[in-house]
């Protein structure tokens, strides 16, 4: 649930964002500015948060009117091991020591659905986290860092499973699918692909945060669609994107079928007139960019 | 024995139900409330509540109720019923200071010989607390149904009575006056009546609690849960009274209320309350099924729909609009234009300030795109879903307690939604 202190929408006199080189970052960059926000767009090249050094270069950058997004983590493709755990807890941390010496006005902290049992199959807000891997438990563990800052008003998104053009991670989904159809004329899916998952296109997550930004919103909100679809719906769909025939492969079943639901009704009640991008229709976008990249 | 003088003190929803069915029972009855304003009201016959047959009770047995706000007055009686509302807050809590005021006021005011009865939702606990020596204190549980409380104070099932000591025989005035009623009388020591009334409560949750979440199964796997009801409820073990009707959540608070209670004492003395905090998730997760398909059937695909509402009153044949599934659903519909009505709750009751005040049923549906039925009113019910359709722009209609005639919506083209159905 989330609470707007700005009950009409209201611009931040500046947006600092961490992480803004990523797949992520690089959409809710591109939507702030589209609002006309000033932005400072920090990519891990320009300042290292994981450096002791970073706090002062910080505490020097921030203004307390500002609104920081921090979006900057090691994903698990960089690592799942506890070395990357304490990295990504070191990144925090400058960040919270930064914002207790300059304060600021709003922080959105991006959080993942790994901070949810992988065997929950019906979540939402209220939903106990509760990780099992050092990646979920960075996440959950940076969420309490963050809301222990005290006068900041904070918010944590928890986004499930992204996709869109310029991802360059390979996650199992459907920009994996894309590549494989793409590269090899076939899709491979973990048994049938029979999983159900809420697949959110990047735009509406970054339209979603800055929605957050123009209200000043607090608390915790999934983001989610609310609509779940198997992993071999998601493969057709991708698969109906191209003009030849592209198979799609089951595999024997490694493990037990688990699915994956979002209510998000916390979501609609904070933005009752917001339109998510179908997946049907995010997967046609995300094929045709491609294909006009190429 | 002359016929007993009953009192009831505290004319909030349960004391001015009660007073008035004793009355219309044959009894005399000295009603008081310290509230001199309320009571003058209550003189002129202007009732500070809605219920079916109440306000015809008040005229009929005038002669025979006494509203007053001298408490000196309750000397007369020889039976005290001691029943405020007990308010509720938010979060389900009771705030029990003016029971406790009410009732050292009866107390001080009654004879010595008078039966103190207190008939108000208390927790467990409560009166063996308030007992003083020398004077004669029961507690007596209240059954009352929001729409239906004058038929249930009329003809109670049966009466569930707390006592110090259940094997000693009531007292002649308090059995007199019970006994008017010819149903079984239920003495049980204080706690067991106390918890009784929440045991009750619990049993019609459980139920409300199963036909939620089945109707909602039932709405994705294509089954229907009206054709599920009727097997049900020839099972013995169920029953043909059972709640098995699919609804918006609990509401109204006096459920609430006890859900809190029970999860308060669990967790005090460190029992087991999962099942009921798994009816609350379930409650307030039904709650918003009308905010849920209203965004998947309209918000999210329409610029600046305007959308009616019927219905503001938790339930049908009531004024209140504690916990009101309708209010909550107003309350995320602040960026829309929104017609409601209501036959008995003004629209300034909501929390919407675009809301549109209409003067009938089918003034709310002019040119809306969507029409929500969030209260079961009978004279909904009587709504021709021709002229429904005729009125509206759109052709949506969420009708979650199938108030109108399904048959007769969708021959008037209507795109009609309710609970327990696949849409």
């Amino acid at each position: 649930m989330i609470t707007h202190q700005n009950g009409q929408s209201q611009k931040p006199t500046r947006v600092v964002l961490f992480g803004a080189r990523g797949f992520i970052g690089s959409a809710i960059r591109e939507q702030i500015e589209v609002q006309d926000i000033p932005v400072i767009a920090l990519t891990s090249a320009e300042l290292n948060l994981a450096d002791v050094a970073a706090v002062g270069r910080l505490v020097a950058l921030l203004k307390p009117s500002d609104a920081v997004v921090m979006l900057a983590a090691l994903t698990p493709d960089k690592g799942r091991d506890i070395a990357t755990l304490m990295k990504n807890l070191t990144m925090m941390q400058s960040v919270c020591a930064a914002i207790e010496k300059s304060a600021c006005a709003h922080l959105v902290y991006f959080s993942s659905d790994a901070v949810y049992d992988t065997a929950v199959s019906r979540v939402t807000e209220d939903t106990p986290a509760s990780p099992q891997d050092l990646y979920g438990v960075m996440h959950y563990t940076r969420e309490i860092m963050a809301r222990s800052l005290v006068k900041v008003p904070v918010l944590v998104l928890r986004p499930t499973l992204i996709y869109g053009s310029d991802d360059t991670h390979n996650s199992y989904g459907p920009n994996r699918f894309r590549r494989a159809a793409q590269n090899d004329g076939k899709i491979t899916l973990f048994g049938g692909g029979e999983e159900t998952r809420d697949h959110v296109h990047v735009d509406d997550v970054a339209a979603l945060t800055v929605r957050c930004l123009l209200h000043q919103s607090t608390g915790t909100l999934n983001v989610a669609t609310g609509i779940s679809k198997s992993f071999l719906k998601a493969a057709e769909l991708v698969a109906k994107q191209f003009n030849r025939n592209i198979e799609i492969i089951s595999t024997p079943r490694q493990n037990p079928v688990t699915h994956r639901h979002y209510d998000v009704t916390n979501l609609i009640k904070a933005f009752p007139d917001f339109r998510f991008i179908a997946v049907e229709e995010g997967i046609a976008r995300v094929h045709k960019k491609a294909m006009e990249a190429t | 024995m002359n016929t007993p003088v009953i009192g009831f003190a505290g004319m909030t929803h349960l004391g001015l139900v009660s007073g008035v069915s004793a009355s219309e029972k044959g009894f005399s009855v000295i009603c008081f409330d310290p509230d001199a304003a309320r009571v003058a009201a209550l003189v002129r016959c202007e009732l500070p509540i809605s219920e079916p047959q109440l306000d015809e009770l008040v005229a009929k047995n005038a002669n025979r109720l006494k509203f007053t706000a001298a408490a000196t007055d309750l000397s007369a009686c020889d039976v005290i019923y001691v029943a405020p509302d007990v308010p509720t807050d938010d979060s389900g809590r009771s705030d029990l200071g003016p029971v406790n005021v009410l009732l050292d006021s009866v107390f001080a005011a009654a004879r010595k010989d008078a039966v103190i009865i207190l008939l108000s939702q208390v927790p467990p606990g409560f009166t063996r607390g308030r007992q003083r020596p020398g004077r004669i204190l029961y507690y007596q549980v209240e059954t009352l149904i929001f729409g239906r409380a004058v038929e249930r104070a009329l003809c109670p099932e049966r009466y569930i009575v707390g006592c110090t000591d259940p094997a000693q025989p009531l007292p002649p005035a308090y059995r007199a006056f019970l006994s008017t009623h010819d149903c079984p009388i239920l003495p049980m020591r204080y706690e067991s009546a106390e918890i009784a009334k929440i045991s009750i409560n619990m049993c019609l949750v459980a139920s409300l609690s199963v036909a939620n979440t089945l109707a909602e199964l039932c709405e994705n796997i294509g089954a229907d849960w009206s054709e599920i009801v009727p097997a049900l409820k020839l099972d013995k073990r169920i029953g043909r009274h059972s709640y098995l009707a699919p609804g918006l959540g609990i509401a109204g608070g006096n459920l609430e209320r006890d859900l809190v209670t029970v999860c308060n004492f669990a967790d005090q003395y460190g029992t087991d309350a999962g099942v009921v905090r798994a009816w609350v998730a379930n409650s307030r997760h039904r709650r918003d099924w009308a905010l849920r398909t209203l965004y998947r059937e309209i918000l999210s695909r329409m610029d600046d729909p305007v959308i009616a509402v019927l219905g503001l009153a938790y339930k049908q044949d009531t004024h209140s609009v504690k916990n009101s599934p309708a209010l909550a659903l107003l309350e995320h519909l602040k960026p829309f234009h929104v017609r409601v009505f209501d036959p008995v709750v003004p629209a300034s009751a909501t929390p919407n300030p675009r809301c549109h005040a209409a003067k009938s049923e089918l003034d709310a549906c002019d040119g809306a795109d969507v029409l929500a039925v969030m209260t079961p009113w009978q004279q909904f019910g009587r709504l021709d879903p021709a002229r429904i359709a005729q009125r509206l722009r759109g052709k949506m209609v969420l009708d979650p307690y199938a108030v109108l005639n399904v048959t007769a919506c969708r021959a008037a083209g209507l795109n009609y939604l309710t609970l327990g159905v696949q849409s």
